[in-house]
């Protein structure tokens, strides 16, 4: 049985995408067999994140209503045989995706996969929350701002109230913390909320903090997941959110400013990369 | 489960609801007396008589035939809606049967207050359904909640008590008919004595409340005394202001 994992967070552009797309590639890395479903129908982007935009034949919605088969829709990632993608339908709109469609979906995936990852669209509405209904545990992605914090303490009161494990009470879904865009230096600026400010008021397991980084937007537009980049700050931390999210214990890193050397205070340079 | 969504099945689907409602506490049963004070109350607080919704509650008046006809003509005309009628004879549950009316029967377990001021409800009652949390509620009056009350839940205790271990949230809102407890942080709303009991408390360890109110009577974020912020404090109804004071 795989695990199912949903990448949420209400507010959009906190990085639910690029999280979804770097932690799916990181599980596969490691030889978990991974699949990763884009379910913001009508604005599909997991696809250019992932760089197989130009492979898409057959989507979600056709395969829930029954228009392709599964194996059909499903995408082998370039660089990892472990993993595969599900496309979003971009010329529908969320109301194709029904719950027993949905359901039947995952749970053909599950026999064959170790971890489905699904990519949330944002905000609170049917598309979200089908996005979140049948998940095991969920990766709350949240930005150092009060509304991105207040928008993933929404998601978590519907996490532990509209989803499949709540309404048969069962053991609730786990939830974890992931704190995207973090930059040390505007937090001790007092611009940005802090990290302990942040899981203070959201009060669940803190799982990963990534970096501010213009690796980024470069492997977003390149279409390589972040993770790829493993010189890049943003990459080796999601490196380690995937270790703990296989139980290992890694340190917390790129909380705190790094403390400069001598030669690169006196030139200026050597800003993160 | 509402993510079920088609059409041609199902028109609607039932939900249970606990929304805020003001009951309207008859002491008299003569139209003209309502009428002269209802007069009052408008000029007191426009803002509540927004074709408000009340419950009219006779279960204090002994008399067997009510104008409740004219009572209802008196309450539309000052932007009250009566949608039921709590209590009195069986003539009466007719008689509002008759008038497209809710009938309750008449509530034995609650303690009067003298004076049943309107209750302000800034909020909107959109709140999601009860996490699954809300089972653990006593069957008659208070209640103990335990957790994070998160954004955009409503927990209310509407016959007594609400107790709350653990935070609330910004954005949450918690509503009790007595008083409500805080263990932990308060930084959504707290709305005690929303039936109107002046006696009701707000107590909190750590205060940064967006809103308190006691029986109607409301203090935003911005009129809290910052000194207060942070502080374990309690809130109470004093000639007609809310009173904050530390809880030493």
């Amino acid at each position: 049985m795989a695990k199912i994992i949903v990448v949420t967070s209400g507010k959009g552009g906190v990085g639910k995408t690029t999280s979804a797309a770097a932690i799916a590639t990181g599980l596969a890395l490691r030889g978990n067999k991974t699949v990763v479903i884009d379910f913001d129908v009508g604005l599909r982007n997991l696809d250019l994140i992932m760089g197989c935009e130009r492979r898409v034949v057959y989507d979600l919605v056709n395969v829930i209503q029954g228009e392709a088969g599964l194996n059909q829709a499903l995408i082998r990632d370039k660089r990892s045989e472990n993993l595969h993608i599900l496309p979003a339908s971009q010329t529908r709109d969320k109301d194709a995706l029904t719950l027993e469609g949905v359901e039947t979906i995952l749970g053909s995936l599950s026999e064959e996969f170790d971890y489905i990852i699904c990519d949330s669209p944002a905000g609170i509405e049917r598309g979200a929350q089908l996005a979140l209904y049948f998940a095991d545990e969920a990766i709350v992605v949240t930005n150092p701002e009060v509304s991105s914090v207040r928008d993933s303490d929404r998601i978590l009161g519907l996490l532990s109230s509209k989803s499949r494990r709540a309404e048969q009470n069962r053991e609730p879904i786990k939830e974890h913390l992931l704190v995207t865009r973090y930059n040390p230096n505007r937090v001790d600026d007092g611009d940005m909320l802090n990290l302990d400010d942040i899981c203070e008021i959201l009060a669940i397991n803190l799982i990963g903090l990534i970096p501010e980084s213009e690796a980024v937007l470069r492997s977003s537009n390149q279409g390589v997941p972040v993770i790829h980049d493993d010189k890049s700050d943003a990459g080796q931390a999601y490196a380690d959110t995937v270790s703990r999210l296989m139980g290992e214990d890694v340190p917390l890193r790129f909380q705190h400013v790094p403390k400069r050397g001598l030669i690169s205070r006196m030139f200026g340079g050597g800003g993160r990369r | 489960m509402s993510l079920k969504r088609d059409p041609a099945e199902s028109a609607f689907t039932f939900k249970g609801g606990m929304l805020p409602m003001t009951v309207m506490e008859l002491t008299s049963g003569d139209p003209e007396r309502i009428r002269a004070q209802l007069a009052g109350k408008v000029s007191q607080a426009p803002a509540f008589f927004q074709h408000t919704p009340v419950v009219l509650s006779v279960e204090h008046i002994d008399e067997p035939h009510l104008a409740l006809e004219r009572i209802c003509a008196v309450c539309r005309s000052h932007k009250l809606l009566p949608v039921a009628v709590r209590g009195g004879p069986d003539p009466v549950k007719q008689s509002a049967w008759a008038l497209g009316l809710g009938w309750f029967p008449p509530q034995e377990l609650r303690p009067r207050s003298v004076e049943t001021n309107p209750v302000e409800k800034p909020a909107e009652a959109s709140a999601d359904a009860e996490p699954a949390m809300a089972a653990s509620s006593a069957p008659i009056g208070g209640r103990i909640y335990r957790g994070t009350v998160r954004s955009g839940q409503q927990i209310s205790a509407p016959d007594g008590d609400l107790i709350v271990i653990g935070a609330v949230n910004p954005g949450a809102e918690m509503l009790a008919g007595g008083s409500i407890h805080v263990y932990g942080p308060l930084r959504g709303r707290a709305l005690a004595g929303i039936h109107g009991d002046r006696d009701a408390g707000i107590f909190c360890h750590d205060l940064h409340a967006e809103l308190l109110s006691v029986a109607g009577t409301y203090k935003r974020m911005e009129d809290i005394d910052p000194r207060m912020m942070g502080s374990a404090v309690q809130v109470q109804l004093m000639e007609d202001q809310l009173k904050i004071s530390a809880l030493t």
